[in-house]
Order: C-alpha cells, then sequence, then structure tokens
C-alpha cells in the first residue's frame, strides 16, 4: 500500500502537480502553508499564570481547613471552634504570597461551585479574616456587593494598623475579637457585629442586626442606620445614627428601640 | 471626493490586501473614507474624536481624524491601527451579536444601569480586541493609543495596556490624573482578556473596577454640562450588525438564558436602538418598522425559533399539482426540502439560501399539503403566567405555530381560561406570526372552561384541520370537550401537564382513539422537548413502529 507523503514535504503554495499520482490527497490549505502567524509573549500572560497559582494556593489552604475542621461540612460557631479554625487558617495563609486582589477573588471563587466545591460561611470568613490579618498591605478593599452569599466573621481579630474596607453586606460575626484595627462595613451586617472586641474601630454604613457588641471589651462601633438590638457590653462605645447609644439610655440588651 | 480624502482612499486601497491577509481574510468590504480636515464648519460635529465608525460590516474611517492625527503619526500608520482595531472587533471580540449581548448582561449585573453598562462593555471589548491584536499581529495600534487625546477613564485604560503589553504609551505612574487609581490599574491588569470561556465572569471583574470611575466622570460631565470624550476607536452600538445577526443573537441570548425577566431587560435597554435600526416583530422573522417591540412576545418567538418541528404532509385536495415557480430567500427554521441547491450555491445560510416558490398547476386531483391548525391553549390560573415567567405551554404551542406556519398552513388560536364567562380570546386562520403569538401569550389567569360553541365556527367546512391543545386538563365541562373530540375525525395532539385524574379520565376515554394522540409531561421543563418528539413521532408512523 502507497504511503501519504506528509504535508511538510509538499512545497509552500504551489498548486499539486497535474502529473501528480492519482489518489494522491492534497491539503486544501496548502496555500496558507506560507503565512506563520506569529504570537508575542505579553505581561498580562505573566500576571494572570501567576495570579492563577496563587488562586490554587489559597484554594488549597481552603479546602485543608475544611477537611481538618468541618469533615462533615457541619461547622458550630463556637468560642472553641472559631478559635480552632482560625488557627489552622493561621499556619496555611502564612505560607503564601498574596495580595489584597486575591482575596477578593477567592470571595467570588467561593461561589464558583466548579473551583471551590464548598462554600461553608463560617470557616470561609475565619480563612478570609485570616488572609486580611496576614496580608502585606495596610489597607485593604473588598468590593463583594455582588457576592450572593453574606459571609460570616470577616474581620475576625483585624490587628492594629490595618484597615478593610467591604464594599457590600457582611454575615453574622463580623468583626468579633478585632484586635485595634478599622473595619468599614460600605452596607449592613447581621448579628453579633463586634462581639468581644478588644479594641478598634467598627464603622457600619447601613443597618446592623442584634447583640451587637455583645461582651466587646474596647473599641467603638459606628452605625449609620439602625441598630437592631445591642447586646450585653462590658466596655466601649456605640454610635447610632452620630448619637452615642452606649454607655447611654440603652439600659435593656436587644429591644428594640 | 477631495484630494486628501482620495489619499486616504488610495493608503487604505494599498494596506488593505496586506491588513486582510493579517487577520486570515476576513469577510469585510474594502473600508471607506469620510470627511476631511478642511470639512465645513459643524459638518462632523457629531462624530469630531471617532476615527472609525463601522456599520454593518462597512469599516469608514474619518478622514478628519486622520488629518488631525498626522502630526503625531504617519497616515498610514493611523489608519492601519484603526482597521486593525476594526477587525479584531470582526474576528475575534465581540465576534457576534450575542457575545455582545452576554457581555452587556454581565456589566449590568454589577452597574445595575443601563448607560454604564454599555459604557463597561464598550470598554472591555475593546480592550480585548486591542490585546487580541498586539499579542497575535504585528499592529500600529499600541502607537495610536501613545498619541491618542484621553480624558481620565482613558488614561486609566492606556495605562493598563502599558502594564499589559509590556510597553511605554507615554503615561507616567506619577501623573496627576492617575494618583488614586493605580488600584484600578492593579485590578485591570489581573483579568484574562484573552480567555474567551472566562469573559463573563471577566467583565464583572472589570465592572466592579471601572465602575467608580465611570461614575466620577459622569459627575464631572454633568457639573460641566457637555459631553465628554469620544472614544476615538469609534462606539459600539447595534450599527455593527446587520438584522440577520440581531435576529439569530436575540434567538440564542432567549435559549442560553431561558430567563423571560432578563430577556425582556435587555431588549428593553436596547429598545431605542432597536427602535433606530427600523427593527420590529412584523413580517414573521422579527424584523421591520412596525409595532413597538413587545418583549414578551419578541422572547417566545426568539426561543421557538431554536426548535423546528418536521410536520408530515396530508393527502389534500388541491386543483393541480404543484411546480416549481419562483425564488424565495431562506428563512432560518424553514424546511429544507424545497432548497435550490444550485441558486444557493450548495449552502444553508440566510441572505445565500433560496427555495422553490411552487405555484398550482391547472387540473384536479390530490396533493400532498399540510392542514391548518387550531391550537387551544388554557390560560387558567393553574398555568404560568406567560409573561411573568418562561411557561412551557406557550412555548410548545409556539412551536407548533411555528411548524404550521413553515409549511405554509395557516393557524387558528383560541385562548381560554373561564370561556363561558368571558375569559377567552379567539384568533381566525392567519400566517401572521406576530398576532398569533400575542393571543398565545394572552393570560386571563381565572377558571378553566372551554366553550364549545366557540370552536365550532373554527372547525365547520374544513375537511382537513388539525387541532392541538394544550392544558392542565383541570377544565370544568371536560366530559363535554371528551364528547366534542369523540365526534371529530380530524387529526388531535392533546398536552397536558402533570398527572392528575382529570388527566387519566381523559386519557382513558381516548385509549382506542387513533387520531387523537396524548402526551402527558410529567415536569414542566419537559414540554418543549416531549412534544416536539411526539409530534414528530405522530406525524412520522415510520418512527412510531421502529421505536
Amino acid at each position: 500500500m502507497e504511503k501519504m507523503k506528509p504535508i511538510a514535504q509538499s512545497k509552500k503554495g504551489s498548486p499539486s502537480p497535474p502529473d501528480k499520482e492519482p489518489g494522491m490527497v492534497r491539503n486544501p490549505f496548502e496555500e496558507f502553508n506560507s503565512f506563520m502567524a506569529s504570537t508575542y509573549p505579553l505581561p498580562l500572560d505573566q500576571i494572570v499564570q501567576s495570579t492563577e497559582a496563587v488562586m490554587d494556593q489559597i484554594r488549597w489552604g481552603y479546602e485543608k481547613l475544611l477537611e481538618e475542621e468541618a469533615k462533615e461540612l457541619v461547622w458550630m460557631v463556637q468560642y472553641n471552634t472559631i478559635i480552632k479554625a482560625y488557627e489552622i487558617a493561621e499556619k496555611y495563609v502564612k505560607e503564601l504570597d498574596y495580595s489584597a486582589e486575591d482575596i477578593e477573588d477567592f470571595c467570588f471563587a467561593l461561589e464558583n461551585t466548579q473551583k471551590i466545591p464548598y462554600l461553608i460561611p463560617g470557616p470561609a470568613g475565619v480563612y478570609i479574616s485570616a488572609l486580611c490579618n496576614y496580608a502585606k498591605e495596610e489597607e485593604i478593599v473588598l468590593k463583594l456587593s455582588e457576592l450572593k452569599t453574606e459571609i460570616n466573621l470577616l474581620g475576625f481579630r483585624l490587628p492594629k494598623e490595618k484597615r478593610l474596607r467591604i464594599d457590600g453586606d457582611t454575615g453574622d460575626f463580623t468583626g468579633i475579637g478585632l484586635e485595634g484595627g478599622e473595619l468599614f462595613v460600605e452596607g449592613n451586617a447581621k448579628n453579633w457585629t463586634g462581639a468581644g472586641m478588644r479594641g478598634g474601630k467598627i464603622l457600619v454604613k447601613k443597618n446592623i442586626g442584634l447583640h451587637t457588641g455583645e461582651w466587646m471589651m474596647g473599641g467603638e462601633i459606628y452605625v449609620g442606620g439602625r441598630i437592631r438590638g445591642l447586646g450585653n457590653i462590658v466596655e466601649g462605645k456605640v454610635y447610632e445614627r452620630e448619637k452615642l447609644v452606649y454607655p447611654g439610655k440603652a439600659k435593656y440588651p436587644n429591644l428594640y428601640y | 471626493m477631495k484630494v486628501e480624502e482620495q489619499d486616504y482612499q488610495s493608503i487604505i486601497e494599498k494596506v488593505w490586501p496586506k491588513l486582510k491577509k493579517k487577520h486570515l481574510y476576513p469577510e469585510i468590504p474594502m473600508p471607506r473614507v469620510k470627511g476631511t480636515a478642511d470639512s465645513k464648519e459643524g459638518e462632523e460635529d457629531e462624530t469630531e474624536g471617532v476615527g472609525l465608525e463601522m456599520k454593518a460590516k462597512q469599516m469608514t474611517i474619518s478622514g478628519r481624524f486622520v488629518s488631525r492625527m498626522k502630526d503625531k503619526m504617519p497616515e498610514q500608520r493611523v489608519i492601519e491601527a484603526l482597521l486593525d482595531h476594526g477587525l479584531s472587533h470582526y474576528t475575534f471580540c465581540p465576534w457576534d451579536f450575542h457575545t455582545h449581548l452576554m457581555l452587556y448582561a454581565e456589566a449590568k449585573k454589577v452597574t445595575d444601569d443601563k448607560r454604564l453598562a454599555k459604557q463597561v462593555a464598550n470598554y472591555f471589548i475593546d480592550v480585548i480586541a486591542d490585546t487580541h491584536c498586539v499579542k497575535k499581529r504585528d499592529t500600529e495600534i499600541p502607537d495610536l493609543h501613545r498619541h491618542l487625546k484621553k480624558g481620565t477613564v482613558e488614561e486609566v485604560i492606556t495605562s493598563l495596556y502599558q502594564k499589559i503589553w509590556g510597553l511605554d504609551l507615554g503615561i507616567s505612574p506619577s501623573k496627576q490624573s492617575l494618583q488614586g487609581h493605580e488600584d484600578i490599574v492593579r485590578r485591570l491588569a489581573r483579568i484574562p482578556y484573552l480567555d474567551r470561556p472566562r469573559w463573563g465572569e471577566s467583565i464583572k471583574k472589570f465592572a466592579r473596577s471601572i465602575k467608580p470611575l465611570l461614575i466620577e466622570e459622569q459627575r464631572e460631565k454633568e457639573a460641566q454640562g457637555g459631553k465628554g470624550e469620544q472614544n476615538p476607536q469609534g462606539d459600539h452600538d447595534l450599527n455593527h450588525y446587520s438584522n440577520e445577526e440581531i435576529d439569530q443573537g436575540l434567538r440564542d441570548y432567549a435559549k442560553q438564558t431561558m430567563a423571560l425577566s432578563e430577556f425582556k431587560e435587555m431588549v428593553e435597554d436596547f429598545s431605542d436602538e432597536l427602535k433606530e435600526m427600523g427593527y420590529g416583530m412584523e413580517g414573521g422573522m422579527g424584523r421591520g418598522p412596525g409595532n413597538p417591540i413587545d418583549a414578551d412576545v419578541l422572547f417566545y418567538m426568539k426561543l421557538a425559533e431554536n426548535y423546528s418541528i418536521p410536520l408530515k404532509k396530508l393527502p389534500l385536495n388541491e386543483k393541480g399539482s404543484l411546480h416549481p415557480h419562483s425564488h424565495s430567500p431562506w428563512e432560518i427554521g424553514s424546511p429544507y426540502q424545497d432548497v435550490d441547491i444550485w441558486t444557493s450555491f450548495g449552502k444553508i445560510m440566510p441572505g445565500i439560501t433560496q427555495v422553490w416558490t411552487k405555484k398550482e398547476g391547472k387540473g384536479r386531483g390530490k396533493t400532498e399539503g399540510s392542514p391548518d391548525c387550531l391550537i387551544a391553549i388554557d390560560s387558567s390560573g393553574s398555568m404560568i403566567n406567560p409573561r411573568k415567567s418562561l411557561s412551557y405551554a406557550v412555548l410548545g404551542a409556539a412551536c407548533a405555530t411555528n411548524a404550521y406556519l413553515q409549511n405554509n398552513a395557516k393557524v387558528a388560536v383560541y385562548n381560554f381560561s373561564d370561556a363561558p364567562m368571558g375569559g377567552k380570546d379567539i384568533l381566525d386562520y392567519t400566517d401572521r406570526r406576530e398576532d398569533l403569538y400575542r393571543v398565545l401569550c394572552k393570560y386571563f389567569g381565572g377558571g378553566t372552561a372551554l366553550d364549545l360553541e366557540d370552536l365550532m365556527p373554527l372547525i365547520r367546512g374544513r375537511k382537513s384541520l388539525d387541532f392541538f391543545i394544550i392544558t392542565d386538563m383541570k377544565i370544568t365541562n371536560l366530559e363535554s370537550l371528551i364528547g366534542f373530540f369523540g365526534q371529530i375525525q380530524n387529526r388531535v395532539t392533546a398536552v397536558h401537564i402533570g398527572d392528575n385524574p382529570y388527566a387519566a379520565r381523559f386519557e382513558k376515554a381516548f385509549e382506542k382513539k387513533k387520531n387523537i394522540s396524548i402526551y402527558t409531561v410529567k415536569r414542566k421543563e419537559d414540554i418543549p422537548h416531549i412534544v416536539l418528539g411526539r409530534i414528530r413521532d405522530y406525524f412520522n408512523p415510520t418512527q412510531i413502529k421502529n421505536s
């Protein structure tokens, strides 16, 4: 059986000769052989590639945290579980080299089930908080207003000299255990905001839920809208629409006033 | 034609073969030049800062723009850069109207504002087209960006180009207007612009980053009371696309989203542009100036075009046999059997493909034809309101309507809810698709009862007539309907939604009636598929035997 002539051996751009052996298959695109489209490497390729690599590492850390802390995909918010989850998150986050933009990308990747199969708001919030606390930048802006899920525990243990601004709403336990940082929520925050915070500032542009400032030991909470209910506050100040409500006339926690 | 204009045209003629080859021979006509620097005052005010215009597939270079740029860059290079940009739009992004719509819809999810979403989509499309061109071709685009007049947004975009292309485009990071916008550039630079499958996700990220800047620019413009800078590379409005491309884009978009509200919102956002282009719904193919666009009707029209039902013809009495008489253009969804392959150059493509229009000859005899169809659709309270969310009942009826119309038959619609109490709408036999769809989309939302007296005039005197009914069978006078169907010999296709005692009663009554086929749909989502498939079986007895 006659072997087919490899395409590379045919003359560039030349039509098949009339005396060519019958049955010979001719590449119909032969004329285009002379055209070689060149591709120029751009810095964009490098940026996108490294961004993907960092995202893979961040994702891996989160999956490890879930493996260790939420094996049954159930996670109860308790003092001990939060502390333990944070310690694990710290362990993985410390090793990573990332930027503030990577944290935002991770928040959106959490909603993409193809990339991350499980979004559990508690551990996700703890992990994002750890990422923020160990980020190189002093100021971190997370534009999360299009996020469909409200993530809990954002701003956990935000240290001094760190500023975290969140465009969008946050879930429960926002800014708990704040350690002197400044947390600015551009939307609403839910219940238990600022619980156990020791110092620093929480500014919520819109409304805030119940148990606000529960067991807070210091710092200030500013709310642009309404506070649904205050918690048992030990020390610190809470303002509603620029008016000091704690210490003040709000004697009873969790009452609508 | 002025001398300068002629010079520019000759430059285009010189560089065009090279550019076409570079972009792998796109089917684009030779670009033209319009206007020069010495054009009369005010002649080109509206497009003063625009270098390139694209309408349908015709690119037009502004001579005035080229003249203004010639001190900074040789004319040939300006023209080449503009054409490279334009060609990249046709060959890479947005490529087609559907992609454009998809990008706009994603941008709107972030901006929540029609004008901002259009701006975001325009910038995004430009960044992709230019970056693609810089990566894949030898181009003068970077040089053009170096010399273009820029506003704040354009400076940020040029700074982005500088970062992602690795070229000096004359933007210094210390430039005052860029102060405070470094983070935007940093964010924008992380987007995988050339990764087509990720464009939907990427434009959202792009919109999130650039939105504050666009709002700021808008505020400044409003404060100044004047109009802002125009895009020198041309705006991306619907003028780019032909009516066929818009039809195809809407069809694809309806199929992809399957969401009435999203489609409606998008059509309403583009209603002015569509109106300006003379895009209406009259004429059966969804075009031509006519009534204002009813987005709901258009949605079902475009969605139904994605499905086609083969219709087995019946022997009908005619005066004489049909013979090919003249040609007419083939439209998407039309049957293939009448295509004239010789005059269609062997291609199935709207605009190229032609079909034979047949005429009756002299004499009498029987010939195969499609009977007219009476469609009865239930729009009672237990059915989905087709103007609120996707109604598979309306979609099923719409697909059946298309099948008959495409086979040159006429369709009548009996839309009923509590018919004896006036909850009904009747449309006599017509081939006007828009009218039919309007009646199909009507929703009464009351009780369910047919008034058989209404049907009699529609059936009487018609020997060959198909009957198509789509309902949930929760009809209060079901027994009367059963009695009525028991008497007629026409082909009846009955589709009911879900299992219920009424449907079981209906099925039992017609177990042995060969001219009545009943289709149960357990999940509403199955309607378009099952109805279409079963209809095919029904009209193709051979397939039933094989299955």
